[in-house]
């Protein structure tokens, strides 16, 4: 469920709110249904005056009173013209968010307790732009203009917490663009999630020799110095082996290949690890594929659902986190959405 | 929303267009008000530049107070308009010091729409408002200057936009302005100050005159329904000073007529009505000036019992009102015998060598006389003159008639009724004004200040009261050809006005220049400043016959839909969103370009994969990269969850 922020003052009145505001967010959900692709139309646009926009209406009934005393037709013009003024203000406040476009793009993984990157464009689907557009999320905003005819890419970061799917709350799209005395605004549910990886932890030292396989004692070698030759890229090697300074030289991109000894092939298995709960385990097995991804080893991954054939390279490690993170996790978790 | 700061190019643009909007106000202002402000913008500048701190709040609040003690020890008070104005503008200096914060943007354009507002309390014309027009646009400028994001520089497009949207905003004001109903004064507000009255006094010494012959304003204009009468006939009559006291003639208060003195006696009218309006510049005075003899309906203007026009109230701003004029009259053909000892009396003793000439050229009928001392005046050599030597004496007719014989209009008609009165003969002085330059392209009549003038009128017997301008004994041509003719070589003329456009009217452009705008300035004051409630319900009524008020509030809605409908219809005009088509375009495009960089697309690969496969082999920030990423996100409806392949990067930032 997405989180929407309360002011303090009204927790005191929680308990009579709380079925209204339970209504007013199925009401929001229903009229603004997530999407991958949202384009503020009319009805999606919600207009209200600021503080500042408060404030020059004081400042205008003052200027009337002041007409209306000294009888005087120019100080009532130039307020009429103000007060003219605020009401065509209306009119482009509402037109610079309408039909702005908002496109998910992509959201980047990330571990428990980092921020995880999600990427945003904002498409102006008129000829005159949009202009001091903000992009709101609880703990990450932006405020960026949108050229006529021009995309704008947007990275907002969000911190994550737990592992598993993660569902951005939704997403304010606001701007007061051009007058300031107007706020137009509107939700966006996106329809975009982040993996959370679990959280590395070190598992137990004893773990560790008995997670790795027949061999031990050969841990710590890293291995890398024994170079055997070329071969050309694949994909899926790791970037640290690309012969970088080959390439410079405007040669096809080749591999380092290593000498690695028979004893460096782990299997990162969830029997092993019988003393720890369900997350414990994942956060031990996670560091585990970390540290030997550092180390440049071949390992694999065994759990009770899914298993992962021996491997290495980026893309192995992608996919061990990946299994890691959403074990005991259905795709959907969020029915709701 | 957290406190946000205020962009430094709309803090500078603020400052410019806060000078602009206070300029008119140099002149009412003491100079030390215009150095706080230029002194605070100075600040605020170096603290732009990080040079200088924001002031303590105490200094800031110490500077305030001594600000409004030193208003007040100019002014003696702080209620009226100029102390106000004096204040707001030390306000608005010392709020420029403190203004760090957003908000504290939006509290100086509303205070320098306020000082827009008091700029209209002091004059209503045309210039003034052009000029506060422009600098709205200024304003509104900077509320879009406000609103920027960081770093966006100036260029004509804010103010571009600031005037377009203040265009949109006329049609509705001009509904608003027409449609409002003027209500009156809800209470009383300060009014000005220290602002000295112009025009003819109604004390009537020698000098109180020939000073206005320095000024070239104008003091009042008036359009005629037909024909304009010929420049002799050309008497604006303003004020009837029948008491002569400490050498000087003043006017009687209609409050200590005895109760049967103060009805006004209609006079037998010889010849049609001449109809005219006239708008009166503010002259602080309750005088209103019409030719011979002139009635008015307009509200507001009573009618004395010396059959001359006033206002209850003194004139602050601009007044029009409508006249009409009937040059043939007889007029109190009968004066009751109180009247007829009132406008004899004169104090006893002054005078001696007056009153013994007086006696010794007696006449049988008043009208012989007044022939012997206007034929006395032709003949001996009297001079028409605007510098006068001074007369400091009692006995001034005596002084003035018998030794110095130079004067202006005032020293004729102060001897001449003093002469009248000594031969027994009701008379009385008269001041107004005579001539009027007249302005072919709105059929008006512009009376300037150095047209101000003085004259007798007298008692006959059958004829009533009659007028007798014994500066035309003098100087025949300032009757006939006005002052500028009499006076050509006069230093003294117009001293006071060295860059009027009168003064150049000998040039022919610049002439038809100056009558062309004199002709809008007319129509300025009579159809928009002059537009009151009368004025409003009879255009109303023209428009839409019988007024009621459900018409009031439909034409108010009717007229606003009929400007918000084109304006919505406009903003919303739809235009085509990217259709599907157009999204696999988009993707077909970036492919291509892809393939031309050794990165092909395979036969019948899925986007995604495509380009989880493509992510490999460009940079993070490639922007085709990103191109194609936004491209496949539009394709697939889909959640957006890449994962990405740089998870190296990710281990460093973890514990």
């Amino acid at each position: 469920m997405a989180a929407v922020k309360t002011p303090a003052g009204t927790l005191l009145f929680a308990p009579l709110t709380a079925p209204f505001q339970r209504r007013y967010q199925r009401w929001l959900r229903r009229r603004l249904p997530p999407a991958r692709v949202i384009t503020l139309e009319q009805r999606r646009l919600f207009i209200f005056p600021t503080r500042a926009g408060f404030f020059f209406m004081l400042a205008l009934l003052v200027m009337l009173l002041a007409a209306i005393n000294y009888q005087n037709n120019m100080a009532y013009g130039l307020t009429f013209w103000l007060a003219m003024l605020f009401v065509v203000a209306v009119h482009f406040t509402h037109g610079n968010l309408l039909r702005l476009t908002v496109v998910a793009v992509s959201a980047r993984s990330a571990f428990p307790g980092q921020r995880a990157e999600f990427r945003l464009q904002l498409r102006g689907t008129q000829r005159r732009g949009h202009c001091g557009v903000r992009l709101l999320w609880p703990e990450s905003e932006a405020f960026v203009d949108v050229p006529p005819g021009a995309d704008v890419t947007v990275n907002l970061f969000l911190p994550v917490t737990s592992r598993g799917w993660f569902v951005p709350p939704r997403l304010t799209i606001a701007s007061v663009y051009p007058l300031g005395l107007l706020r137009c605004w509107s939700y966006a549910q996106l329809d975009m999630r982040a993996l959370v990886w679990p959280k590395p932890l070190t598992p137990p030292s004893a773990v560790i020799t008995d997670a790795s396989s027949s061999g031990a004692g050969d841990a710590n070698q890293s291995g890398n110095d024994d170079f055997l030759g070329f071969r050309d890229y694949r994909e899926g090697d790791s970037l640290r082996r690309v012969d970088w300074r080959g390439w410079a030289r405007e040669q096809p991109l080749q591999t380092r290949v290593l000498a690695s000894p028979q004893s460096t092939h782990h299997w990162l298995d969830w029997a092993h690890f019988p003393q720890g709960d369900t997350e414990q385990r994942l956060s031990w097995l996670c560091w585990l594929a970390l540290h030997y991804d550092a180390q440049g080893q071949v390992y694999g991954l065994r759990l009770p659902t899914v298993t992962i054939e021996q491997g290495t390279g980026p893309r192995h490690l992608e996919a061990v986190l990946t299994a890691l993170a959403l074990y005991g996790v259905s795709d959907r978790p969020r029915g709701a959405l | 929303m957290p406190q946000q700061a205020m962009p430094p190019l709309a803090m500078t643009w603020l400052m410019a267009s806060l000078v602009m909007v206070m300029l008119p106000h140099v002149p009412r202002m003491p100079l030390w008000i215009l150095l706080v402000y230029a002194l605070a913008a100075l600040w605020r500048l170096q603290m732009l530049r990080a040079r200088l701190p924001m002031p303590a709040v105490a200094i800031r609040l110490l500077c305030g107070l001594g600000g409004a003690l030193l208003v007040w020890l100019r002014f003696g008070t702080l209620i009226g308009l100029e102390p106000m104005v004096a204040v707001l503008l030390v306000a608005t200096g010392l709020k420029l010091l403190e203004a760090v914060r957003l908000r504290d943007g939006y509290v100086l354009v509303c205070l320098g729409l306020f000082l827009a507002i008091t700029q209209f309390l002091f004059s209503q014309s045309l210039p003034l408002v052009l000029w506060i027009m422009l600098s709205s646009v200024l304003l509104v400028t900077a509320l879009i200057l406000l609103n920027q994001t960081p770093g966006t520089r100036l260029s004509y497009r804010q103010p571009l936009l600031a005037l377009r949207m203040l265009a949109l905003a006329v049609p509705m004001m001009v509904a608003l302005f027409l449609l409002f109903p003027r209500i009156d004064p809800l209470w009383s507000l300060p009014s000005r100050i220290g602002q000295g009255s112009t025009g003819m006094s109604d004390v009537l010494s020698p000098g109180s005159v020939s000073r206005l012959a320095r000024s070239a304003d104008v003091a009042f204009r008036a359009q005629f329904v037909d024909e304009v009468p010929s420049p002799s006939e050309r008497y604006w009559r303003g004020m009837v000073l029948n008491r002569f006291e400490g050498g000087a003639w003043r006017r009687t208060d209609m409050r200590q007529l005895p109760p049967n003195e103060q009805t006004v006696f209609s006079p037998d009218r010889l010849s049609a009505a001449i109809r005219y309006r006239v708008i009166m510049e503010p002259s602080q005075q309750r005088w209103l000036y019409g030719l011979p003899y002139a009635q008015s309906n307009s509200p507001g203007v009573v009618a004395s019992p010396d059959n001359h026009l006033l206002l209850q109230e003194p004139i602050t701003g601009q007044f029009a009102y409508d006249v009409e004029t009937w040059l043939g009259v007889r007029v109190d053909q009968a004066l009751s015998p109180w009247r007829r000892d009132y406008e004899q009396q004169l104090p006893p003793g002054l005078n001696p060598r007056t009153r013994a000439w007086v006696a010794a050229n007696g006449a049988t009928t008043p009208r012989q006389f007044i022939d012997r001392v206007l034929a006395y005046f032709r003949t001996e050599p009297f001079y028409y003159t605007l510098e006068p030597p001074p007369i400091a004496d009692e006995d001034f007719v005596d002084r003035f008639v018998f030794d110095t014989r130079r004067g202006f209009c005032e020293h004729y008609a102060y001897a001449f009724v003093v002469m009248m009165r000594m031969a027994g003969i009701p008379a009385r002085v008269v001041g107004g004004y005579l001539g009027g330059e007249y302005n072919p392209v709105n059929n008006t009549l512009i009376v300037r200040q150095f047209d101000a003038h003085a004259w007798a009128e007298v008692w006959l017997a059958g004829e009533g009261w009659r007028r007798v301008d014994p500066t035309a004994a003098v100087a025949p041509e300032r009757v006939s050809l006005g002052l500028e003719a009499a006076l050509a070589d006069d230093p003294g003329f117009l001293a006071s006005s060295p860059l009027s456009a009168y003064r150049f009217k000998g040039i022919g452009l610049i002439n038809w220049l100056r009558l062309r705008y004199d002709a809008v300035a007319w129509r300025w004051q009579a159809f928009v400043v002059g537009f009151d409630s009368d004025r409003q319900i009879r255009v109303l009524q023209s428009w839409f016959g019988e007024l009621r008020p459900g018409w009031f509030v439909m034409v108010l809605f009717g007229s606003a839909l009929l400007v918000l409908l084109p304006l919505t219809w406009w903003m919303h005009r739809v235009r085509r969103a990217p259709s599907p088509l157009a999204t696999e375009r988009r993707f077909a495009v970036i492919a291509e370009q892809l393939a031309q960089r050794g990165m092909a697309r395979g036969p019948a690969e899925p986007p995604l994969r495509f380009l989880k496969r493509v992510r490999h082999y460009l940079e993070k920030n490639d922007p085709l990269l990103l191109e194609l990423e936004q491209a496949v996100a539009a394709l697939y409806q889909t959640p957006a969850q890449f994962n990405s392949g740089s998870v190296e990067l990710k281990v460093q930032h973890s514990r």
